[in-house]
């Protein structure tokens, strides 16, 4: 026969074990809002997501491309190069792209551009922002009246909303900048654009100043046949 | 009957050094050429035998004079010749020829990197691996290469015509 404490204990036992059963379970249940909670939210409220990024994050190549956006070089390898490496690749999930902002001290209104696509880049619209800049860097390099020029590219709702997230959050963004410059300046990077690539776990530099597609191209259907 | 051997205008010491100095120089060129392949094919820490070509079409390509074909066609071959080169020269192999057709490769590389930096073309050099920068320097480094070339190629044939008159 037991004794009252033992019972005692194993009842008050039971009952802590119970309720962290039911606490856990009730967490357990919780968690799956947690996600399509911070969808729903307003992307002012939740952190700022400053992914210049196209395509799929799990393709065999990753092309790094450290930039400025009113470099005219730059402007030359996105519309020559880039573009058709978009269509070819990445849209096919055979390379995924990512942009390294490398604003040059020499273009006076790179950095600028810069917290604008970093903006927009928060909204998932980098890929719209990106070809808006170069399509018409010559319209604003002149007089770095950037945000003029390119919201004709956007919705006005939509543009507002880059400018409000861009004053709201400059110290992030000019934080992300230089996260990519230093990266850049860590990589002995010293000319936009200057590309990296990335293929079965070993990362190469490519001669900067950009690559002609067709050779470019050479060398991804190699990476892609190992 | 006694002998006299007929005195030379030149001691031998005095007529060894050019010999020795053409040793020195297609050595020093020769190793030039093949550090200039080593770091064509050897780069990012590993060999590259496999895709260094692309690496250096690019950076032929970037000088913006050739059509894509002969772009692929220079990236495949000139490694390799260079390594030749080098070899040939530090073996002592064909040294009138081959440091001939050197000067004649250095002054091409030349004109190259003079209309590049004379059009203001920021690219990479090419010379010594894919990622050094082409300026004044790397222009003046291949002038003094070609300095020392010509003095070879011309060293060279001199010390033959001495050897076949000696003979």
């Amino acid at each position: 026969m037991k004794s009252l404490p033992v019972r005692r204990f194993k009842f008050l036992a039971f009952v802590a074990v119970s309720a962290l059963a039911t606490a856990t379970l009730a967490q357990q249940q919780a968690k799956p809002s947690t996600p399509a909670a911070a969808k729903a939210a307003p992307a002012a409220s939740a952190p700022p997501n400053f992914q210049k990024t196209m395509g799929n994050p799990s393709a065999p190549i990753t092309m790094e491309v450290f930039g400025d956006f009113q470099c005219p070089a730059c402007r030359a390898f996105f519309e020559s190069t880039t573009k058709q490496v978009i269509d070819d690749y990445v849209i096919p999930g055979k390379v995924y792209l990512v942009h390294r902002d490398f604003p040059l001290d020499m273009h006076p209104y790179a950095r600028q551009a810069a917290r604008l696509a970093n903006a927009a880049a928060n909204f998932g619209q980098f890929e719209q922002i990106e070809r808006a800049l170069y399509d018409h860097q010559d319209e604003w390099s002149a007089k770095g009246n950037i945000a003029d020029v390119i919201k004709a590219s956007f919705p006005p709702a939509e543009f507002n909303k880059f400018l409000a997230f861009a004053n709201q959050h400059m110290d992030e963004i000019n934080a992300s900048i230089e996260r990519d410059r230093a990266m850049g300046t860590q990589r002995n990077v010293n000319q936009t654009p200057t590309v990296y690539i990335t293929a079965h776990g070993k990362t190469e530099a490519l001669p900067g100043g950009g690559v002609d597609y067709k050779l470019l191209k050479s060398y991804f259907d190699y990476l892609l046949r190992q | 009957m006694a002998t006299t051997a007929i005195p030379s205008e030149t001691s031998p010491r005095a007529a060894a050094w050019p010999r020795v100095l053409l040793v020195i120089g297609r050595v020093a060129l020769g190793a030039v050429f093949l550090i200039a392949a080593y770091t064509k094919l050897h780069f990012n820490g590993s060999w590259h035998f496999g895709d260094y070509h692309f690496f250096f079409a690019m950076a032929i390509d970037s000088y913006n004079m050739l059509p894509l074909w002969a772009v692929e066609i220079m990236a495949r071959t000139l490694p390799i010749l260079e390594a030749l080169i080098g070899a040939l020269l530090i073996l002592g192999i064909g040294v009138r020829w081959v440091a001939a057709f050197t000067s004649a490769l250095l002054l091409v590389f030349i004109g190259a990197m003079t209309r590049a930096l004379i059009l203001h073309i920021q690219i990479k050099c090419g010379c010594f691996g894919n990622d050094e920068p082409l300026t004044i320097w790397t222009l003046l480094r291949d002038s003094t290469l070609l300095v020392l070339s010509l003095a070879v190629t011309i060293g060279a044939f001199l010390v033959k015509k001495r050897d076949t008159a000696s003979a």
